[in-house]
């Protein structure tokens, strides 16, 4: 599923659109954590991650394990140096009023599976 | 070879993660394998981090060389009072801050271990600590086909045990589907999955024609052919290796002698860094290379016994009786063409036995000078150490055939005492110590006899009924038979013989087992 579809069905609010690759991108796997050793360890390349982590080193771990897009639950918003942070990496960040598990679980209804399924 | 040097900040949350990140940069500007890139880059962020988090800044060093990585993060403290605490999964000192920011979770060095080849973690409180690891570069599919082997795979022959999986000190073994397979950029040549491979699914490649002897053939040997032959003398055995149509049979012993001579005089000196490591042993040389790259320069620059030999009669027509993958691999890799060469004692063996036994027999009525018994000096004892050992040395003894033995010491731990598990030094190092130490702690001891006299225990009679006995060990052969002989464990005992014994002696169902059809199981 593209990301763009996936933003447009869960109404997430883009934060990115200066970054405009990623929206075409194919997005197949995803994960889910606050914890940024397991996201570092266990998120899948070219995937997604749902946290409620809003800080630079998010970032930093995204763009280490290689993500597309970062999704933040519960409308916790970065602040302006994450945004442009993500710009430079080419990370797309959104952000949703909706909690992590329930993101998840639509993400999961549209096709977008963990590293296992 | 590169050198990458970064300042880590304590507490610099924001720009953290900048040095693994230009570190990743030039991995992948190198060539190195994406899988590789990824873990030293999971790797080197969290040490990076951990600096950032627990400590008062320090440095981050990497060295870039075409066959691996070392990464050394040092900081300036406060150092790590209990090591092996810190390395435990979900252990964490970090402060609150670090925590809320989705750090502190005890995952960080366990990360690193996970993600590094090798790691190596130093500290001392007050001064710092010392994060050393290691990845390695080397594009796994250059590498496959790069690299000979000497391992044999006989997949019919395959149990599906699985033993040989936990067997490999590399973990480069794989079964699926009943068949083994072989990592070959993982494995090191040495005996550990044979040695694991009841049914010979896993063995030493043999000479496709066998043995070939010559009017001016050699044929090299190692000591523990010669010497393997049970009571036959190791001269009847060197006679009857030279009947064969060698002639000459050279023993490979003189070359390991001279090597272990070179190696104490390069250790001697300091053209190594200490301890020199002997490369008597190729698999030990390749485990090295493989697992413990930081230790490349402490291995003796000088050729193994066998590569020694070979550079010594390489010119003559010779056969090598090697025993075991690494040796054949180590001769292959300076004459590809001993390969047509290189035989394995099995074959060797096959064909001396029926001459031995022969002779044997035709000096029946002169009986041929057999090893006596030696006395009893300290020296003649036989010490065998380890269980595996223990429980063949007494099969041997129970069938007779010890004869040239006047006395054993038994140890059922590898290495003997100095190797019981529960002493935290490893047997050969205390083993060493103890005896550069000797003399250290003088004592007088005496001995005494027995209080108690030895008795038999009736552990594995299977009733005091000797024909009841009977009775039950066919029923024993049966249920054997019956079960897959897969040894899995799933039904809860050792192997598929042991479920038979408690099947029969009714200490268990045959329906435990997951293999056995439900009618099958209640037929029992």
């Amino acid at each position: 599923m593209k990301l763009e579809d996936i933003a447009r069905e869960l109404g997430l609010a883009e934060l990115t659109p200066e970054v405009s690759g990623n929206v075409e991108a194919e997005i197949e796997r995803g994960y889910a954590s606050d914890l940024l050793s397991d996201v570092l360890a266990n998120a899948p390349e070219g995937g997604v991650l749902v946290t409620l982590q809003v800080h630079l080193n998010v970032i930093a771990v995204a763009s280490h394990a290689e993500l597309a897009a970062v999704i933040f639950a519960g409308s916790r918003r970065p602040d302006d140096d994450v945004r442009a942070k993500a710009i430079a990496e080419g990370i797309s960040l959104y952000v949703s009023p909706a909690d992590t598990f329930d993101i998840v679980g639509r993400l999961y209804a549209m096709g977008v599976k963990g590293n296992h399924a | 070879m590169e050198h990458l040097a970064y300042d880590i900040q304590s507490g610099d949350f924001g720009g953290a993660g900048a040095a693994s990140r230009d570190l990743k940069q030039h991995l992948k500007r190198i060539g190195a394998e994406s899988d590789a890139v990824r873990r030293a880059m999971i790797a080197a962020y969290e040490a990076e981090m951990n600096v950032v988090i627990h400590t008062e800044g320090g440095r981050l060093e990497a060295t870039v060389s075409d066959g691996q990585l070392d990464v050394d993060v040092i900081d300036r403290g406060p150092g790590i009072p209990d090591v092996p605490q810190a390395m435990r999964e979900g252990f964490s000192t970090a402060s609150s801050e670090a925590r809320a920011l989705g750090f502190g979770a005890g995952m960080g060095l366990p990360n690193i271990e996970r993600n590094s080849d090798r790691l190596r973690v130093t500290s001392a409180v007050g001064d710092g600590t010392r994060v050393s690891f290691s990845i390695m570069l080397r594009p796994e599919a250059a590498d496959q086909g790069a690299r000979p082997s000497s391992l044999g795979i006989a997949a019919e022959l395959c149990r599906d045990c699985r033993h040989c999986l936990v067997a490999c000190p590399t973990a480069a073994v794989r079964v699926r589907e009943a068949q083994p397979s072989v990592l070959y950029h993982l494995c090191i040549d040495c005996t550990c999955c044979i040695a694991a491979c009841d049914p010979g699914a896993l063995t030493l490649l043999d000479a496709p024609d066998g043995l070939t002897p010559g009017a001016d053939a050699v044929l090299a040997v190692p000591p523990a052919l010669l010497a393997g032959f049970g009571d036959h003398a190791v001269g009847t055995v060197l006679e009857e290796l030279r009947a064969l149509g060698f002639a000459a049979v050279v023993p490979v012993q003189p070359y390991e002698d001279e090597l272990r001579r070179g190696v104490l005089e390069l250790a001697a000196t300091t053209a190594l860094p200490a301890p020199v490591i002997s490369p008597v042993c190729p698999a030990v040389v390749s485990l090295i290379e493989v697992k413990f790259p930081s230790l490349v320069p402490h291995l003796a620059p000088l050729a193994s016994p066998w590569e020694a030999l070979q550079r010594d009669l390489g010119e003559r027509d010779v056969t090598y009786v090697v025993s075991c993958p690494s040796q054949r691999t180590a001769l292959l890799a300076q004459q590809p063409t001993a390969q047509r060469h290189t035989v394995t004692p099995r074959l060797v063996r096959a064909a001396v036995l029926p001459r031995l036994a022969a002779r044997r027999r035709a000096a029946h009525g002169t009986p041929e000078p057999r090893p006596q018994a030696a006395g009893a000096g300290e020296g003649d004892l036989l010490v065998v150490t380890g269980v595996s050992h223990v429980l063949a040395v007494l099969e041997q003894i129970e069938d007779g055939r010890l004869g040239d033995v006047a006395g054993v010491e038994p140890f059922i731990c590898d290495g003997g005492c100095f190797g019981a598990p529960l002493l935290g030094e490893d047997a050969c190092v205390a083993a060493w110590r103890w005896a550069a130490a000797a003399g250290a702690a003088p004592g007088e001891g005496r001995s005494f006899e027995r209080a108690r006299p030895y008795r038999p225990r009736p552990g594995i009679r299977l009733d005091p009924d000797m024909a009841v006995a009977i009775h039950k060990l066919a029923a024993l052969d049966a249920e054997t038979q019956a079960l897959p002989g897969k040894d899995c464990g799933v039904c809860g005992a050792p192997t598929c013989a042991a479920l038979a014994e408690d099947i029969v002696m009714e200490r268990a169902a045959r329906a435990l087992c997951p293999y056995v059809t439900p009618e099958e199981g209640s037929a029992s």
